[in-house]
C-alpha cells in the first residue's frame, strides 16, 4: 500500500487510461443503475403514501422520499451497482491476468503492475461514482415525484417543497463524499482481491466473490459511520 | 556443484538456496551458476520447481534460505531501484506468452519500449517492432489480434516483446510446452537462430528433453527441488545419475510417453 502510494506519486497516471477507464465505468454501469433508481423512487412514494395516509400526512411524502432515497439509498444503491459490474470485472480481470502471469509479465519489463492497473481503475472509479449517484438521485425523485403525482394524485408543488427540504445542497455535497469514498473502496478492494488470486480458474472466481461481498459490507459499513458523521 | 563451464563468467549464481510455499519444500539447497553467453537449460518433470527457480532470478519470488546474485547484486537485499535495473537487463518469455488480449501484436511487441524509451518517436518504435517480429518469422503480424494467433504464434511474440529492449539475458519458461511436435521443433530452430544472432545469455527451463539437447550448452536437470546434475550437454547425456538416465530414457526412447505428457499439458492452455 505504502509502495503503491509512492509509486502514484512518483509518476503521473496516465491521463487517457484514466479517462478510458471513467467513460467505461460510467457508460457500462448507467443504464442498469438507472432502472434500479427509477423504481426505487415509485417504491418510495408508494411506500411513503401508505405510511404516511393513516396519520393524515401523505402530503409529506416528498419529505420521505428525499431524506430516505437521497441521503440513505442513492449512494449506496450507485455503489451497489459499480460494485457489482465494474468492481467485480476489476477483480476479474487482474485475477486473469494474475493467473496467466501478465503481472508477472509486467513486473519483469519492469513496469510497476500497481501504477499500470490499480491507478486508472483507482481514479477512473473515483471520478465516476460520485457524478453515478447525484444521477441516480434525480432520477429517483423524478420517478418518486411521477408516482405521487399521476398514480397517488398528490399535490406536485407541495412535493418538490418537501422534497427540497430533505435535499439541502449540503446534502448533495455529502452524497458526492460518500461516493468517493465508495469508489475508493471498490477499486482498492477489487483489485487487492485480483492480485492475490490463487492459482488456476478457481483463483479467478474466487477472487470476484471475495471482492464482491467484501466491497459490500464495507461499503454499508461505511456508509453508517459517514451518515453518523454527516448527520449524527 | 560449481559453473560447469570451468573458465566461463557466470553472471547469475544460486548458492544454497532453498523455497518452501507452506510445508512443501520447492527448491533444497541449489546451487548453480549460469554462465554468460551461453545457453543453459533446466530440465526435470513437471512440478519439479523450475518455473520457481526461474521466478528467483528476476526477483518475482525470494529465496527463504541461501542466496541468489544477479549481476553481482544481491537480490535479497536490493533496492527497488535496483530491481528494476536488474529487470531490463532481462527478457523473458512466459510458458503461454503473457501477452495481453486488449492489445494488437504490435503494440504487445512495443510494450516495454513505450515505457522505457518514451524519446523514441512513433516511426523508430515500428521500425523496430517490425524488426523483431521478421526475426520471430511473423513479418507483417503488426495488427493481429492476440486472440488469432496459435500458441506456436503466441510464443513467437512473447519472444519479440521478450528482445525488443536488447536484454542481456532472455529466460524462456518451457518454450515447447503445449505445442504440436513440429511447432515445437520450429520454436527450437527459433531458438537455436536466436541464440546465433544474439549471442547472449539465454536460461531455457523445459521438460522436453530432445529439445534441450539440441539448443543447450549445459543442461542441469531438477528433481524433487533438488539439482541433481549440471554439466555440459555432451556429458549430461551421459550421465551416471540413475534418476537422469531415466528421465533420459523415458523422453527420448519414449515417444508416447512424451506425446502423453503433451496432451496432458494441453487443456491447460485454453
Ligand atoms: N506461488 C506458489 N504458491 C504455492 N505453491 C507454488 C507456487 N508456485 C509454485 N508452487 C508449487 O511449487 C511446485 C513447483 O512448481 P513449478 O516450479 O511451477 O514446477 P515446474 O517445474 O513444473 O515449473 C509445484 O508443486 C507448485 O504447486
Ligand atoms: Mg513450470
Amino acid at each position: 500500500m505504502a509502495d503503491f502510494v509512492r509509486a502514484s506519486w512518483n509518476r503521473p497516471p496516465p491521463t487517457g487510461q484514466v479517462m478510458a477507464e471513467a467513460y467505461r465505468i460510467g457508460v457500462k454501469s448507467l443504464p442498469v443503475l438507472l432502472i434500479i433508481a427509477v423504481f426505487v423512487g415509485t417504491n418510495l412514494s408508494l411506500q411513503g403514501y401508505n405510511a404516511f395516509k393513516p396519520l393524515g400526512g401523505q402530503y409529506m411524502v416528498g419529505l420521505f422520499v428525499s431524506m430516505a432515497g437521497v441521503r440513505e439509498m442513492a449512494p449506496v444503491i450507485a455503489a451497489a451497482m459499480i460494485a457489482a459490474k465494474a468492481g467485480t470485472e476489476m477483480a476479474t480481470q487482474i485475477a486473469v491476468m494474475r493467473i496467466r502471469e501478465q503481472i508477472d509479465a509486467l513486473e519483469v519489463m519492469a513496469v510497476d503492475p500497481l501504477w499500470f492497473l490499480v491507478t486508472p481503475r483507482l481514479l477512473g472509479i473515483a471520478l465516476v461514482l460520485p457524478a453515478l449517484t447525484i444521477i441516480s438521485i434525480f432520477a429517483t425523485l423524478l420517478s418518486a415525484y411521477l408516482v405521487a403525482v399521476w398514480q397517488l394524485g398528490l399535490n406536485g408543488a407541495q412535493f418538490l417543497s418537501f422534497a427540497r427540504e430533505g435535499l439541502a445542497p449540503m446534502d448533495l455535497l455529502y452524497c458526492v463524499i460518500k461516493g468517493l469514498c465508495f469508489g475508493i473502496v471498490i477499486a482498492v478492494v477489487g483489485c487487492f482481491f485480483g492480485f492475490k488470486a490463487g492459482r488456476g480458474p478457481e483463483g479467478v472466481g474466487r477472487a470476484t466473490n471475495g471482492a464482491v461481498v467484501t466491497m459490500s459490507v464495507v461499503v454499508v459499513f461505511l456508509n453508517y459511520f459517514l451518515s453518523e458523521l454527516f448527520y449524527g | 556443484m560449481d559453473s560447469p563451464a570451468g573458465t566461463a563468467q557466470s553472471i547469475i549464481e544460486l548458492d544454497g538456496v532453498r523455497k518452501c510455499f507452506g510445508r512443501q519444500v520447492v527448491l533444497d539447497d541449489v546451487t548453480i551458476a549460469f554462465p554468460q553467453n551461453a545457453t543453459t537449460a533446466i530440465i526435470g518433470p513437471s512440478g519439479a520447481g523450475k518455473s520457481v527457480l526461474l521466478k528467483h532470478l528476476v526477483g518475482l519470488l525470494y529465496a527463504d534460505e541461501g542466496r541468489v546474485s544477479v549481476f553481482g547484486t544481491d537480490m535479497a537485499s536490493a533496492s527497488t531501484r535496483q530491481l528494476y535495473g536488474i529487470r531490463r537487463r532481462f527478457g523473458m518469455l512466459f510458458q503461454d506468452g503473457a501477452l495481453f488480449d486488449s492489445l494488437t501484436v504490435g503494440e504487445n511487441v512495443a510494450f516495454p519500449l513505450e515505457h522505457h524509451m518514451p524519446q523514441l518517436s512513433e516511426e523508430e518504435r515500428w521500425v523496430k517492432v517490425a524488426e523483431k517480429l521478421g526475426w520471430v518469422g511473423l513479418p507483417g503480424f503488426e495488427k493481429r489480434s492476440i486472440s488469432s494467433l496459435s500458441g506456436g504464434q503466441r510464443k513467437r511474440v512473447g519472444l519479440a516483446r521478450a528482445i525488443i529492449m536488447e536484454p542481456e539475458v532472455v529466460l524462456f519458461d518451457e518454450p515447447n510446452s503445449g505445442l504440436d511436435p513440429l511447432t515445437s521443433d520450429s520454436i527450437d530452430q527459433l531458438i537455436l537462430d536466436m541464440k546465433d544472432r544474439l549471442g547472449i545469455t539465454f536460461i531455457i527451463i523445459s521438460h522436453d528433453i530432445i529439445g534441450t539437447i539440441k539448443v543447450a550448452d549445459y543442461i542441469g536437470m531438477l528433481y524433487e527441488g533438488r539439482l541433481v546434475e549440471y554439466a555440459p550437454t555432451k556429458n549430461f547425456i551421459q550421465s551416471h545419475i540413475p534418476v537422469v538416465r531415466s528421465f533420459l530414457r523415458r523422453n527420448i526412447f519414449g515417444p508416447r510417453d512424451s506425446l502423453n505428457q503433451r496432451k496432458q499439458q494441453a487443456p491447460e492452455q485454453s
